[in-house]
């Protein structure tokens, strides 16, 4: 069960919040606090913070991200904003801009 | 794209959401929906806000208005609090609304709906003309009435022809067979063979269509000519009804 999924085409401006998987293959705009994982795929456009246990960032993401287990920056992948997670990848040729704190 | 978007039951969205494809609601979502596909909100789905869609399914809570361009349906344990509008409505049993409902079609279906209803006005009003033509209904009985008064005629030509009034009788049988079975039953009552299938009719018969519309119906008409033929059956039938129920009983 995918939970929640944004379609692409559809957008939303708001917060959303929950506590099961999220996928986004639309627009986002506001803020995004769940605790199950977060899947951000290419052809979506996300300008929020995120909150979540695992994200997966295809696509192109701008705000602030705090994981509680970990953070990965697809191929492709855009991110701009400061992260805070136990374990962060960047894939190659991802593009990310910000400040990241690993909980040292 | 024509892709379905979920909100699950276990997410709550507070802001509007827009855009293309349809959308199906578990969860909650405080704001305005309004996206070209459909929009189905499940049993557990609750929304505050307008939603708009192509066809909206509605088996959920929702606090705001519904319009639907293609239809708005509510499923049994929907509670809906707002106006509700589409070309197709449809609330099943053990849905709840509370607000305006309109069904209207597309702007230019409800422009088209709107221009032939004032040329419609005038036409209904002959189109009551017409209807009591129609009514008169009542003229067909009439009608049928010279029948009755050929079939007495008959009798006469009977005397001078027998093989001309069998004819017209069958004919008048045949296009009224109510009166013919109510002469025929004047006259039959006598035989006490035909006897018992005439109280099963003359009953049902007589008591609910022939004594209320015909009576009343004859009497004004045709004061004279009516009394003078209930009554001659007493006194004709006895030279009538032999010869009658012979030339039926015959041609039958």
């Amino acid at each position: 069960m995918a939970g929640t999924v944004i379609g692409e085409g559809l957008t939303i401006e708001g917060d959303i919040s929950g506590d099961e998987e999220i996928v986004i293959h639309g627009n986002l705009r506001g803020r995004l606090t769940t605790t199950d994982a977060v899947t951000v795929t290419g052809t979506a456009v996300v300008g929020a913070d995120i909150t979540g246990a695992n994200l997966s960032v295809a696509g192109q993401v701008t705000g602030d991200v705090t994981a509680s287990e970990r953070v990965d920056i697809q191929a492709g992948g855009k991110l701009v904003g400061d992260i805070k997670a136990a374990r962060f990848t960047i894939a190659d040729g991802a593009s990310f801009k910000g400040n990241v704190d690993m909980e040292v | 794209m024509a892709e379905t978007s979920v909100i699950g039951a276990g997410t709550v969205v507070s802001g509007h959401v827009r855009g293309q494809g349809s959308l199906e609601i578990l969860g909650r979502v405080e704001g305005d929906v309004s996206v070209t596909g459909n929009v189905v909100v499940g049993p557990a789905g609750r929304v505050r806000g307008h939603v708009s869609g192509a066809e909206l399914r509605i088996s959920g809570q929702v606090q705001g208005d519904l319009r639907g361009t293609l239809a708005v349906l509510l499923e049994p344990g929907a509670r809906v609090a707002g106006d509700i509008s589409g070309p197709r409505v449809g609330i099943a049993p053990g849905a709840l609304a509370r607000g305006h409902v309109q069904t209207d079609g597309e702007p230019a279906l409800a422009a088209a709906a709107r221009a032939p209803l004032p040329a419609a006005r005038p036409v209904t009003a002959p189109a009551r003309v017409a209807p009591a033509p129609v009514a008169p209904p009542a003229p067909a009985k009439v009608v049928a009435a010279p029948a009755k008064f050929e079939a007495k005629a008959p009798p006469a030509p009977a005397k001078f022809e027998a093989k001309a009034p069998p004819v017209p009788a069958k004919i008048e049988t045949r296009a009224l067979p109510v009166p013919a079975k109510l002469e025929a039953k004047a006259p039959l009552p006598p035989p006490p063979k035909l006897a018992p299938p005439k109280p099963e009719p003359r009953r049902p018969e007589p008591a609910r269509v022939a004594p209320p519309t015909p009576q009343a119906e004859f009497t004004p008409v045709r004061p004279i000519k009516p009394e003078p033929r209930r009554p001659p059956p007493p006194v004709v039938p006895v030279i009538s009804k032999g010869t009658k129920a012979k030339k039926k009983k015959s041609h039958d």
